[in-house]
């Protein structure tokens, strides 16, 4: 343990560099891995593997109650089109190597990540990236509709450097989002690694500016819990997480990917118009309009003004209309009528249960539900069809599928009904 | 919430009650039926206060045929404030279900200047010229005066109040200070006289431990309460210091030169009265009077009325007030003499070129051959003095503490003959050669100016969040309790993290043992610790030095190796000093650093204002970091008198009470950072010391159970590690209601159940 600080400080500390140099490089593979705490003792005193799945999927599960209370009752509006700035702190402290390799290697996988699944839930959204660098606020992309510009443009600026303002890049956000029309929903995700922050001025002006234009400020912390940003999220409606580590940090992460509900005073309906554009020929030659060169092939034409563009969705540069394909429209269609969560089935209880003798497998995927030593495996059951999932088809179910089998299976005249409900 | 507790029912103002809470009001309703006094710890955020007042003001409700009084002693006029605002929480809630018979009057009492309303008065810039501003206006002699003389300056709320006599009371209910002042304004009635003399009506009464600890306030203010009161003594763990506090005097020559003015003005006084006596007969016979008074006794005198109800004032044993006032000092002209020659045999005394340390017996016989004063002419001193100074019509009284203070410190010589020392020192020990004489009477028994509230009162409690270890306060306040216990708090989570740094990242030991402390290795690693904390623990952190002269080397030494640019890389940095003001701003200031996520650390001193009285909670104090072990300065004359007085009477060592003393102030800077139980935060123990069992196990039981053994003897870089999990952990969100038979919050129901199945089986 000594040693691997010694190998952190020595960032720090020329001095301790030689120390570090005495490790050995599979002894330092070793220190780095510590493979060891991963170790628990059985009951019969034999090592076994923490087994994680059990907390992971009552993490997940905890998620899965908080969403759906939140829609509990009426329907809520959901903001389905969004535009959303993610801030990168890339100040001193994101050079830390506390999540291996580092925060910022961390931090710039899983932002690509999340970008990627952003789209996927959000294909009507757009994004922006910020990065704090030296104290100052830099825009590394404009708001766009491409996860690929984004990924490039975050990749190519991976270094730590100074202090961290969290003042300038809420102004810097704040003055870019003023821009975006009114039905959109104004967010900012920010990464935030170090622990403090060096402001020009007043903050908290800053904060309640940001609140009176509606801009939602969700923050991830990296490694403990600031007063001022548990403040803002408190204020401006979004949620505070501290990320314990990698594989929560990314837990967290994707959090923020489905729409949240929408504020209060955006809740009035609004038409908006849409170009839904053909797509061109395969072979056929056009002049780009959003890289301005020569393509050949797969491109969409805006149904407006006839302009050529690569990527859905976006806006047309050319008209200004929203272009997006039908398949995203109906892809947003599921955040606002999610399956309802499915009830736990407690563990002692099911032995007697006549109906789960029956179905000793899961519904989903077919394996056994019998876990190790005759004993049944954890696993839960639909509201409405009662047939029962395994934990990972539970996930799968609600995370990705965003239909039940179940009641999908069930002939066809009853499930419209169900649809319709 | 309303609950029964054995024969009580209790009206709780919350819907959720805390285990603890629940067991503190078990143990202090069976102290109540046993007429007894007791100790009790429980860590500060669990709620004493109201679980105190909730229990004590429902008892009273259960047992209407004997209502019992509560006398709530705080050490600072907020902790006052806070108090009645909860009872005032209390009230209400109790009202809402009983009805109007529930309703009780409760006062706050502080000083004039707290209370008065009278803005001619308030412009006096300290408490001293406060009380003579008001007694100028309101002493009967200037009302007197008055009406003859219409230019002297009255003040009307007093008068108002006079006018009102006895319709001047108060309706039931609870009144902060705040409250009072509205309420004599409102009215037209001096609050300050009008809370006195509410005192005698009250149910509850919510003041400073100096109405009844000491001698001098007690007999005015205390006099009387009845026999069947509460009195609870809360964040009473320096209670011995404040009754020893009480009863010392110490003279320097500013004072005795004050103390001459005096009795010049004295003697002027007397001889102007005797002038003017010639002419008018009334002048000279308030003189006369008083020497026919004199004679026959203090105790027939018209304001110390004799009797059972009065308190036994310590400073005078009871053979006092029946003796009478011996012939010698009972015209004005022969006491303005006495004290003429006390001042000069003090005067000489003063005057010595080394240390003395005399005990009283030995200090008034050689007064006695010198000076030829006598133990019992010392005795009567202060009240003699008193007697003038009301004779004389003075009302300036701010002007005349240098000649009260040496008549105290007469009576005191002269009364007590044990527990006392007199230690006169030439130059003060820390700069040898700036002649500084000062003479100091010493009291070493705490017991002594708190015996009378232990004799007088029914029921003592005596709360704090530390008073470990339990057993060793009956014995230095000399008193049997009933109830003697230690709570612990319960909690949803591990909220603190208490650790023991013994050593540096380079492994050397750190302490601040005396031979250690100015070791360039120990101050570097204690440097090291700092740097390393603050770039991972977000907004405030606290620092708490051994002593002044420590904190200044030490950051001297930090700012010359650089240490200190870099702590202020990542944080703000703010410093206490010994002056007030100052602290206040930088208190301030650091709490605006914390707010706007800028981060800061604060350098303090056990022992100091800050760490008896200011809170760091929330995000003001993520982490407290006790540098050393903040033991008194055993050099001091008056210590060493103290610890040898303890050894002989109590059978206390010396190591013992040191290290008892040290810890507890450990403890409570420390406990500085846990106010409320959503709070969370770190202590980090600095000081190889600490990992020894005799001192660690010295530490308050709620700390104690969290210090795992794992942590008892860390470097820095394992600090840090630990640091950085705890943070993490305790940034994620929990469930506040305790899971899985950690219940942490009880509903009515729990109650009801655990009133069937006994106390006992709720696990902790």
């Amino acid at each position: 343990m000594s040693n691997q600080r010694k190998r952190l400080t020595g960032e720090r500390e020329d001095e301790d560099d030689e120390d570090a140099e005495g490790i050995g490089e599979w002894e330092r593979a070793y220190v780095d891995d510590r493979s060891w705490e991963e170790l628990q003792e059985d009951e019969s005193g034999l090592l076994r593997p923490i087994d994680n799945s059990a907390i992971y999927h009552a993490q997940y599960r905890r998620r899965l109650r908080m969403l759906s209370a939140a829609a509990a009752g009426t329907r809520i509006q959901k903001g389905l089109i969004r535009y959303l700035y993610i801030v990168i702190d890339f100040s001193r402290a994101a050079a830390e190597m506390d999540f291996r390799p580092s925060r910022i290697a961390v931090m710039a996988k899983h932002i690509e990540a999340f970008i990627r699944e952003f789209f996927d839930q959000n294909p009507l959204s757009q994004i922006g990236l910020v990065s704090i660098k030296n104290g100052v606020a830099h825009t590394l992309t404009d708001l766009g509709g491409s996860p690929e510009t984004h990924i490039k443009a975050l990749m190519g600026k991976l270094e730590a450097l100074g202090d961290s303002s969290l003042q300038n890049a809420l102004e810097l956000v704040n003055e870019h989002l003023s821009q975006v029309p009114s039905y959109g929903h104004r967010e900012v995700l920010i990464l935030y690694s170090a622990l403090c922050t060096c402001d020009p001025g007043d903050i908290m002006e800053t904060i309640q500016k940001c609140k009176k234009s509606k801009l939602r400020c969700s923050v991830i912390g990296l490694s403990a819990e600031m007063f001022i940003c548990k403040h803002l999220c408190q204020e401006t409606g979004g949620l505070y997480s501290v990320a314990v580590d990698e594989v929560h940090l990314k837990d967290l992460l994707l959090e923020h990917a489905p729409p949240p509900p929408a504020i209060a005073e955006f809740a009035i309906a609004n038409l908006i118009k849409m170009g839904f554009p053909q797509r061109a020929a395969e072979g056929s030659m056009a002049i780009c309009s959003c890289h301005k060169e020569v393509k050949i092939g797969a491109g969409y034409m805006c149904p407006r003004c006839k302009a050529r563009v690569c990527d859905l969705p976006t806006e047309c540069t050319i008209c200004g209309l929203t272009l997006v394909s039908s398949p995203h429209l109906a892809r947003s269609y599921h955040h606002l009528f999610p399956i309802a969560p499915f009830d736990e089935v407690p563990a002692f209880s099911s032995l007697n249960d006549s109906r789960r003798t029956l179905g000793k497998s899961c519904f989903g995927c077919q394996q056994s539900l019998i876990g190790t030593g005759n004993k049944p495996g954890p696993c839960v059951t639909c509201r409405k069809c009662k047939h029962y999932f395994c934990l990972d088809c539970d996930i799968y179910i609600h995370e990705s599928l965003h239909n039940c089998p179940g009641c999908e299976s069930i002939h066809r005249p009853k499930s419209v009904s169900l649809m319709e409900e | 919430m309303i609950f029964k507790i054995e024969d009580v029912t209790v009206y709780f103002p919350y819907d959720n009650i805390y285990p603890e809470q629940y067991e503190y009001m078990v143990e202090l309703k069976r102290t109540l039926d046993a007429k007894g006094h007791c100790l009790l710890e429980m860590p500060t955020g669990t709620g004493k206060t109201i679980a105190l007042l909730s229990l004590i003001t429902s008892y009273r409700l259960s047992r209407p045929d004997s209502p019992i009084k509560l006398v709530y002693c705080t050490r600072t006029v907020h902790e006052m404030e806070k108090t009645l605002a909860e009872l005032k929480v209390l009230h209400d809630y109790q009202v809402l279900h009983l009805g109007t018979q529930a309703k009780i009057l409760a006062i706050g009492l502080s000083s004039r200047k707290n209370l008065c309303v009278n803005t001619k008065v308030l412009a006096a810039e300290n408490r001293d010229s406060v009380d003579a501003a008001c007694r100028k206006r309101t002493a009967s002699w200037v009302r007197a005066l008055s009406t003859e003389n219409p230019n002297i300056e009255l003040c009307d709320y007093f008068e108002n109040y006079e006018k009102a006599a006895e319709n001047a009371l108060l309706p039931p209910g609870v009144y902060t200070l705040e409250d009072l002042r509205a309420f004599g304004k409102n009215r037209g009635w001096c609050p300050y006289f009008l809370a006195r003399h509410m005192v005698q009506f009250a149910n509850v009464i919510v003041y400073s431990y100096q109405y009844l600890l000491d001698p001098k306030v007690a007999g005015i203010i205390s006099k009387e309460l009845q026999k069947e009161s509460v009195v609870v003594f809360d964040e009473a763990h320096n209670i011995d210091n404040v009754c020893i506090e009480a009863l010392s005097v110490s003279v320097r020559r500013v004072t005795l030169e004050g103390a001459n003015r005096n009795l010049n003005k004295i003697r002027e006084e007397i001889d102007s009265v005797q002038l003017v006596g010639r002419s008018k007969a009334t002048d000279a016979g308030r003189l006369r009077a008083e020497y026919n008074r004199l004679v026959e006794g203090l105790a027939l005198r018209g304001d110390l009325s004799g009797g059972d109800q009065w308190l036994a004032n310590p400073a005078l044993p009871h053979d006092i007030l029946k003796e009478a006032v011996p012939g010698n000092i009972r015209r004005a002209e022969h006491f303005v003499h006495v004290l003429r020659r006390l001042l000069q045999y003090l005067g000489v005394r003063l005057d010595t070129e080394n240390v003395e340390k005399e005990s009283p017996v030995s200090f008034v016989s050689s007064l006695n051959s010198q000076a030829g004063i006598e133990q019992k002419t010392l005795k009567f001193c202060y009240d003699r003095l008193q007697s003038l100074m009301l004779t004389l019509e003075i009302t300036d009284t701010d002007e005349f503490l240098p000649i009260q203070t040496v008549c105290d410190f007469a009576t005191l010589v002269g009364t007590y003959a044990r527990g006392f020392s007199i230690i006169i020192e030439p130059y003060d020990e820390r700069m040898p050669h700036i002649p500084d004489p000062i003479l100091q009477l010493s009291c070493h028994d705490a017991s002594l100016a708190i015996k009378p509230v232990f004799d007088r009162f029914q029921s003592v409690v005596i709360t704090s969040g530390t008073l470990s270890p339990i057993d060793l306060y009956p014995r230095l306040l000399s008193f049997t309790p009933v109830v003697s216990r230690s709570f612990k708090m319960s909690m949803t989570r591990d909220c603190i993290c208490p650790m023991v740094l013994t050593r540096g990242s380079d492994q050397l030991p750190v302490s601040t043992k005396f031979d250690m402390r100015s070791d360039p290795g120990v101050v570097r690693n204690y440097g090291k610790l700092l740097v390393e904390m603050v770039s991972i623990v977000p907004d405030g952190v606290v620092c708490f030095f051994v002593s002044y002269s420590y904190m200044d080397g030490i950051i001297a030494t930090w700012n010359e190796t650089g240490i200190l640019k870099e702590i202020m890389q990542q944080k703000l940095v703010f410093i206490e000093t010994q002056d007030v003001v100052e602290t206040t701003l930088a208190l301030d200031n650091y709490r605006r650093a914390c707010d706007c996520g800028r981060g800061a650390v604060f350098f303090s001193v056990a022992r100091g204002k800050v760490a008896e009285g200011i809170d760091f909670d929330r995000h003001y104090g993520r982490l407290v970091v006790m540098y050393g072990v903040p033991f008194q300065y055993t050099l001091s004359k008056i210590l060493l008198a103290r610890l040898e007085y303890l050894r002989d009477t109590f059978q206390i060592k010396e190591g013992d009470f040191l290290t008892f003393d040290a810890l507890r102030q450990a403890a409570q800077c420390v406990g500085r950072v846990i106010r409320s139980k959503a709070d969370y935060g770190m202590m980090i123990f600095a000081d190889k010391r600490y990992s020894r069992h005799d001192k660690r196990s010295k530490l308050p039981g709620w700390i104690l159970s969290h210090l795992r053994d794992a942590h008892l003897n860390l470097s820095t870089d394992m600090a840090i590690h630990i640091a950085r999990e705890f943070l993490r952990k305790m940034a994620q969100p929990y469930d506040k209601t305790g899971t899985m038979g950690r219940k942490t919050l009880l509903t009515q129901e729990d109650l009801e159940k655990m009133a069937e199945t006994g106390v006992q089986d709720m696990a902790y």
